[in-house]
């Protein structure tokens, strides 16, 4: 295991008083495996930050224990911090010095010599189709450029495992795919991941295996396969005119529904074969004379599997 | 260990030469003070002398960009508790220190480089030093850019606001250059002056930088200054350390 976490937990205390705390995170267990690409999903103030700076030693947990790479966050810190790379949310890349500069500290203080320290920030201005824009001051870079320049600085020392928090907030659908293309080399060459992001479609394509945090507790743990086979293969999702309670019995009582989960005015029946049941649900519904004004057939994602265990979707979680 | 901080001034230091306009900025106001302000001092200097005036005066006025110079420094830093550039930094291999050593010492090279000039303008304007004497000098500023720098970012680090700074700095500064008698020696007011000047380090840098450039090489206040001096840069970079370590908590 390259990271064993133990009922992590960080209260944060601003200002004076018991009524300043915030329990950012309340008791977080994880195992993730050596070169294993693992995600953290959810919602905006859920802990994730929190959770990663922990672990990449920024901020000490108030309780509980945590081994990255064998080595103890709080009595080993300084063996930890030599064995990751970390790229927070806000990036870390100063803005008046040219972005080639930031690559090349990063690879000094890591120990390379200048000559080695400058053909890795060549390598990794390659990979990162960075090249022409590295010698500008960062502060005139888009935010995807700076993002990416970010991740790079991350990857300096080729650490074993390596951090990135919400790597792919602000990038454009090109870069995004750049971005989860990086990471997917990056478990081809042996090296962990921990990210941590809100998109659904992101954990899904992305990592092996994921937790899913809420109000600084996991809620779910898992592969997304797993995970989406826990809740059910499809979901049918029908608005009714009126008479959404009746509705929702109606589905509940019918054989094939697994569950039902009312999201203001939409119903979602869970089921295990969408293309079999849907005619059923239709047939069940015209029964009682209930009007439908829509109807969708879809595969079950990871936003369902946060429905089923918050009562929330994801989208409207934050 | 040290070699984190060199690196960490080289990359500060490079930062600095991209835009070596500003740090001039910085020197024009000592200027205009030593082209303007001093000719009015001729009476109230014993002796009155071009020469005496001037090595009354000059320290002082080195000492002032000394002290507003650096003060400042901590919002520099500011910016990069925000952008991550610190967080990066701190769960980096790096050797603490050197974040903010690296820092001061680009403001203190900076700084050394501002009072070399003020030196030369003061010596085209009649002042007479040796060249020990000047030397000293440069590494009085340099000591009181580093306890000025290494305790503003210490502040900037613990408040993290840049309106409490700039009141806080600003409520600081105007005390600390009265009371070390920048403009004109304490020795001059009544005791009840020197007795407060005594408990501002920046009182102790001006004397010393007096007693040097009126050639007194051998002056008590000279030692005294420089151990003072240490020892306060030394408490400061804990100060600054320490808070750095709060960043994430
Ligand atoms: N330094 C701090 N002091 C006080 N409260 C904090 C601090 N850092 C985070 N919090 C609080 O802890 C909670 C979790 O924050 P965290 O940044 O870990 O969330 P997150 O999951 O990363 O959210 P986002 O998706 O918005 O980045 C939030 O309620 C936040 O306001
Ligand atoms: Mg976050």
């Amino acid at each position: 295991m390259i990271i064993e976490a133990h009922e992590l937990r960080k209260t944060f205390v601003s200002g004076r008083g018991k009524g300043n705390e915030v329990e950012a995170v309340r008791g977080i267990d994880l195992e993730v495996a050596d070169g294993e690409v693992f995600a953290v999903l959810g919602p905006n103030g859920a802990g994730k930050t929190t959770t990663v700076r922990m672990l990449a030693t920024f901020t000490p947990p108030t309780s509980g224990r945590a081994l990255v790479n064998g080595f103890d966050i709080v009595k080993q810190a300084d063996k930890v911090r030599a064995s990751i790379g970390y790229v927070s949310q806000s990036g870390g890349v100063d803005d008046l010095a040219p972005a080639i500069e930031n690559l090349m500290l990063a690879g000094r203080i890591a120990g390379m010599s200048k000559a080695q320290a400058k053909a890795r920030a060549e390598e990794l201005m390659e990979i990162f189709a960075l090249g022409e824009i590295g010698n500008r001051p960062a502060r005139t870079l888009s935010g995807g450029q700076k993002r990416r320049f970010a991740v790079a600085i991350g990857l300096v020392a080729a650490p074993p495992l390596i951090f990135l928090d919400e790597p792919t907030t602000g990038l454009d659908p090109q870069n995004r795919a750049n971005l989860w293309e990086e990471v997917r080399k990056l478990r081809a060459q042996g090296t962990s991941v921990l990210l941590t992001t809100h998109y659904l479609d992101e954990a899904d394509a992305l990592c092996d295996r994921l937790v899913i945090v809420d109000h600084g507790r996991i809620v779910a743990e898992g592969t997304p396969e797993a995970l989406k086979k826990e809740v059910a293969g499809d979901v049918v999702t029908v608005k009714v005119a009126d008479r959404i309670e009746q509705a929702r019995a109606l589905l509940s009582a019918e054989p094939y529904v697994r569950e039902v989960v009312q999201e203001d005015d939409l119903l979602r029946a869970y089921l295990d074969d969408g293309e079999r049941g849907l005619p059923s649900v239709l047939r069940a519904l015209d029964r009682d004379g209930l009007v439908i004004q829509s109807i969708t057939l879809s595969r079950a994602t990871l936003d369902d599997v946060f429905l089923k265990h918050t009562g929330r979707s994801l989208r409207d979680a934050a | 260990m040290f070699k984190d901080a060199t690196l960490v001034l080289g990359y500060e230091l490079r930062g600095l030469l991209r835009n070596p306009i500003w740090p001039l900025f910085g020197i024009l106001q000592p200027i205009l003070y030593l082209a303007f302000f001093a000719p009015l001092l001729g009476s109230t200097v014993p002796g009155g002398s071009d020469q005496e005036v001037l090595a009354m005066f000059t320290p002082g006025m080195m000492l002032m960009i000394a002290l507003f110079g650096s003060m400042f420094a901590g919002f520099s830093v500011m910016n990069d508790t925000r952008n991550g550039v610190l967080e990066r930094l701190v769960v980096s291999q790096i050797w603490r220190p050197a974040i903010i050593l690296g820092r001061v010492l680009k403001d203190a090279v900076a700084l050394v480089i501002q009072a070399a000039i003020i030196i030369a303008i003061s010596i085209a304007l009649g002042l007479r030093v040796t060249l020990l004497a000047a030397l000293l000098m440069l590494g009085l500023m340099a000591l009181t850019g580093l306890l000025a720098g290494s305790f503003s970012y210490a502040l900037a680090l613990s408040i993290r606001d840049e309106n409490a700074m700039s009141q806080i700095v600003q409520f600081l500064a105007m005390p600390l250059t009265l009371i070390a008698g920048l403009f004109l020696p304490v020795s001059l007011g009544p005791g009840w002056l020197g007795t407060i000047a005594q408990f501002n380090p920046l009182y102790y840098a001006v004397e010393a930088g007096r007693s040097l450039f009126r050639g007194d090489l051998g002056a008590t206040t000279i030692p005294l200054a420089f151990a003072i001096f240490v020892v306060l840069c030394a408490l400061t970079l804990i100060w600054s350390v320490r808070s750095l370590r709060r960043l994430g908590t």
